[in-house]
């Protein structure tokens, strides 16, 4: 790819971000959404959130990871006590990365 | 005169430090991120100054990832474009949460702040204003700043420090999973209530089911079959629901 072509590719995909970020936030204003709708977009958070995170928990490539065996999902599900007890994110973030590292030298060997 | 905007500048100051107080919690987990991609970037075969312009100006993670392969297969520029495109399909729906706050800006200032509408910013920022609020404008540019600023800083200096010590750092670590984290401890306090748990299981079920979905349209599907469940759930669901919704 040459310099140009790359150059071309950058400013279409900074477009792409634009496009889609700034979309609504342009004709926000435009139109009243109807209160269903604002319901509905109540929970978008949370779903893009769970869509995000389910698939890196569960899988290992492209099946179904081994519940038991599957250090990502067993750090994940430590990190998710400790985090409802504290309500602490960074020390929720580290006791998680020190299950998962643990975890993943055990299952390992 | 002088006074009123000095006391409007200090309200969006306070707000501002507010959301910073509730987001740099989440920086490490982004930094984590934003070095899995540095990496990815340069593993992939982009020259360093070619990485450093992508995640500077193009700033949308999944859809850099996304495109990575289809540069080093040499695939057409208009596809890998239209690939992003599709990847970042589920900003345009946090763009409608988000973006009516935000209407009585002028329309520069609207697609500015819309650029930074990350995850974790829209996360965070319904949290402290509610979907009825947007006639409300106190404090919102503050604390939508609050909250962009460290996730754009966060997000860049993992990035370059992926970028730049791509070799340095064995994959087998795993440290992309401190976002993981992170976003999971953003999601819990969001189950607020059984539409929310039904919303969020569905969507995790479905976002697993629909993963080979290409153009990660299975994320997508996932949010709308997770909000389509919580609606069902608020709506029908033991009749416990303390809010009417019609």
């Amino acid at each position: 790819m040459s310099t140009l072509d790359y150059l071309i590719l950058i400013a279409l995909l900074t477009a792409a971000t634009v496009v889609t970020r700034s979309f609504f936030f342009l004709i926000g204003g435009a139109s009243k959404m109807p209160i269903w709708l604002q319901h509905a977009l109540r929970y978008a958070p949370a779903t893009a959130l769970a869509a995000i995170l389910a698939p890196d928990l569960l899988l290992s490539g492209d099946t179904l990871a081994v519940p038991w065996t599957n250090p990502k999902l067993l750090a994940a599900i430590a990190a998710a006590l400790f985090f409802l007890r504290t309500r602490h994110l960074l020390g929720t973030i580290v006791m998680g990365m020190f299950c998962f590292t643990l975890l993943r030298l055990l299952l390992a060997a | 005169m002088s006074d009123t905007e000095t006391a409007a500048q200090a309200r969006e100051k306070s707000a501002f430090w507010d959301a910073l107080r509730t987001s740099t919690q989440t920086v490490p987990g982004l930094v984590a991120w934003g070095a899995v991609t540095g990496m990815a970037m340069t593993q992939s075969g982009l020259s360093s100054w070619q990485a450093l312009l992508m995640t500077f100006v193009v700033y949308a993670g999944s859809a850099q990832l996304a495109a990575l392969p289809l540069i080093a297969a040499g695939a057409p520029v208009w596809m890998i474009f239209f690939t992003a495109l599709m990847v970042n399909l589920r900003f345009v729906i946090f763009g409608a949460v988000i973006g009516p706050h935000f209407s009585h800006l002028p329309w520069f200032k609207r697609i500015w702040w819309g650029y930074f509408n990350a995850d974790v910013v829209m996360a965070f920022f319904p949290q402290r204003f509610p979907e009825n609020t947007p006639g409300k404008t106190v404090g919102k540019v503050g604390y939508f700043s609050g909250l962009a600023v460290p996730n754009w800083l966060g997000w860049q200096s993992g990035s370059v420090a992926g970028i730049l010590l791509a070799s340095q750092i064995p994959p087998g670590w795993g440290i992309g999973f401190a976002g993981t984290l992170a976003l999971l401890a953003i999601t819990v306090p969001l189950v607020v209530n059984r539409g929310a748990l039904a919303g969020v299981l569905v969507a995790g079920a479905t976002a697993v089911l629909a993963h080979h979905l290409p153009f990660r349209l299975g994320l997508l599907l996932a949010m709308v079959l997770g909000i389509t469940a919580a609606m069902a759930v608020d709506r029908f669901g033991a009749g416990t629901s303390p809010r009417r919704t019609s």
